[in-house]
């Protein structure tokens, strides 16, 4: 018995030790990730939708289940709103921007993990994926791949991922009409 | 709810299975499917640690990690908990229910070092699953898993005794040749989304 | 052991995927961009030297019944460091490998390097098999993620290189690449996993094959020179 007690002793030190280290790096590197966050979060918004704040506002979180957050222009320009939702391989987050005629001012995807060469092209800066998301703009509540009625032209290949981001930017658009 | 699991079901069996399409368990995947026999047991341990270790990592996160907000804590504690789960399932199953022990013992020590398990309760964090979505995830997650091991074993018992291909692929490339194929297949179901 | 013998076992003749063919998830799931699977390997290379120096630093201070488990806390523990460092420094690498950065725990490569070498080595050997072993993994990685990216989208080094504004490095993943070949004339199919299972096969299977036939060649000198000894002797 005395050597299981010197044995749990001395993995219970060593995890403490190791948990201690990790506490002092985290600490050194929390300020550094949230500032990270920040960044990414501040430059999606700002690809969709100008302003130079932004601010939460409330939203009916029941009916709109895959909206993030609404957030309000500083300047009056519209709101922009954050969502998460599935796509072909993933959960995506997207930022969209929306203008006080309801129009979607583009979109931008924050975060991913679609098929690479295929869902991916949705997010990437290549020249493919800036000119498939450049097609949003302008598109209302009802925007939709060709497929599905729409004026979207699916991505090759990823005709899943393509789908789901426009009817994600639909809800987002309608959930920021339900402010009225 | 419903909707949600039987999306969420599907979506860890068949299209994006975990192995096919998002790599989590290669190595038990490609070292216990010499026979059918062994798959399964593989399969079924699998299923069973991985619905244990997401509900049981599921609940430690929510009320230890994420209230005390140690989230940094989260890949040790959860490698520590599989490990420890693996153990008592062990010890339980050899007391209680020697026939399965007999089954799944011997490869109940090859799964804590099985990324399929880590990566699920990783998962479950990361697509802010609740309780009963990551249970349901990780059980479906497994049984996934067991789908691709057996199916794979079959291919392999009949490539080994009667395909040809050159002699520098005997072993392990011809494996990893036919799961590449058995991947193409289930990309077919790629095409599948149900309700949205 | 020699540091040159080391160097060629890490590197070819114990190569970790191509010859141990140990953490082979990870090898088939990032490699789709070569911005990816350098940063993977790298990381990789520097949990494992960390590793095993700390490992064969306390080699003999650690009860044998519970050694697995503290090798698994400390692997841990490497891992979450740089898990951390990455998601502050290299945000795009953290958010393109997602959860096959906490995953390296589980990476046999490293508990296997544990276990088979730095219990029985000094610190400084167990340096250098880190080193080596990870620089064995991260080539691994490259050609795989040359191969893909080329084949499946006529392209090198996306993610890492762009050449827009002249050629440069970019560590945020926005780099473009260079296009050898039109994207459309690419077989996509090898970005997807498939690809990742069969090239990792074909590369295995050359592996054996160049392996085999160094063996042979080894075998037929020997036998050419023991021939040679018997004529003269005769």
């Amino acid at each position: 018995m005395n050597k299981i007690l010197k044995l749990t002793l001395i993995l219970c030190l060593v995890c403490a030790i190791v948990a201690g280290i990790l506490g002092v790096v985290n600490e050194l590197t929390f300020d550094r990730i949230q500032e990270q966050q920040r960044i990414r979060t501040e430059k999606a918004y700002a690809a969709v939708l100008q302003s130079d704040g932004y601010e939460e506002v409330e939203f009916d979180k029941e009916s709109f289940p895959t909206v993030d957050s609404i957030n309000k222009c500083t300047n009056g320009a519209g709101y922009v709103v954050t969502t998460t939702f599935s796509g072909a391989q993933s959960k995506l987050t997207m930022a969209v921007g929306v203008d006080n005629e309801y129009k979607c001012t583009g979109i931008s995807i924050i975060s991913h993990a679609e098929t690479a060469g295929l869902g991916a092209n949705a997010a990437s800066t290549s020249e493919i994926g800036v000119n498939w998301r450049a097609q949003f703009v302008g598109e209302d509540e009802n925007v939709a791949i060709t497929k599905a009625g729409g004026n979207i032209d699916a991505l090759a290949g990823a005709t899943i991922t393509s789908r789901s981001v426009a009817n994600a930017t639909g809800t987002a658009i309608r959930a920021v009409e339900a402010l009225g | 709810m419903l909707t949600n699991i039987i999306s969420i079901s599907l979506g860890a069996i068949l299209i994006n299975n975990f192995i096919f399409s998002q790599f989590l368990g290669c190595c038990p995947f490609l070292g216990c499917s010499s026979k059918v026999e062994t798959a399964t047991g593989m399969g079924l341990a699998v299923v069973f640690v991985m619905g244990l270790a997401s509900a049981i990592c599921w609940v430690i996160n929510e009320y230890v990690l994420m209230a005390l907000n140690l989230k940094f804590l989260q890949t040790l504690t959860f490698i520590l908990v599989i490990a420890a789960l693996v153990q008592f399932v062990e010890m339980f199953l050899k007391k209680s229910i020697p026939s399965l022990y007999s089954a799944l013992g011997i490869y109940l020590p090859l799964i804590t070092t099985n990324c399929a398990v880590l990566g699920v309760v990783l998962l479950n964090v990361q697509n802010n699953y609740n309780f009963i979505e990551s249970v349901v995830y990780g059980i479906t997650g497994g049984l996934g898993f067991m789908l691709a091991i057996v199916l794979f074993a079959s291919v392999r018992e009949r490539v080994d005794y009667t395909a040809e291909y050159p002699k520098c692929f005997e072993g392990f490339p011809i494996c990893l040749v036919s799961a590449g194929l058995l991947a193409l297949a289930f990309m077919g179901f790629s095409g599948m989304q149900i309700f949205s | 052991m020699n540091i040159k013998k080391q160097f060629k076992e890490g590197l070819i003749t114990n190569n970790p995927v191509l010859v141990q063919l140990i953490g082979m998830c990870a090898t088939m799931a990032i490699t789709t961009t070569l911005f990816n699977g350098v940063g993977m390997g790298l990381s990789v290379l520097i949990i494992l030297t960390c590793c095993n120096v700390a490992i064969s630093a306390i080699r003999k201070i650690i009860p044998n019944e519970i050694r697995l488990a503290i090798f698994v806390v400390i692997i841990a523990g490497f891992v979450t460091i740089v898990d951390l460092l990455l998601q502050a420094f290299i945000p795009a690498l953290s958010a393109a490998l997602g959860v096959f950065i906490p995953l390296i725990v589980v990476n046999c490569i490293i508990i296997g390097r544990a276990e088979a070498f730095c219990q029985k080595n000094s610190v400084g050997a167990s340096f250098f098999d880190g080193v080596f072993q990870g620089l064995g993994y991260t080539l691994v990685l490259i050609v795989m993620c040359v191969v893909r990216e080329f084949l499946g989208s006529g392209k090198f080094g996306g993610g890492l290189i762009d050449i827009a504004n002249g050629f440069r490095f970019t560590l945020d993943g926005t780099g473009a690449g260079i296009q050898l070949f039109p994207a459309d004339f690419g077989a996509s199919i090898l970005t997807l996993p498939f690809g990742g299972f069969l090239t990792l096969g074909v590369l295995i299977a050359v592996m054996q094959f160049a392996l085999t036939r160094s063996k042979k060649k080894k075998e037929m000198k020997e036998l050419a020179a023991k021939n040679a000894e018997k004529e003269e002797e005769e």
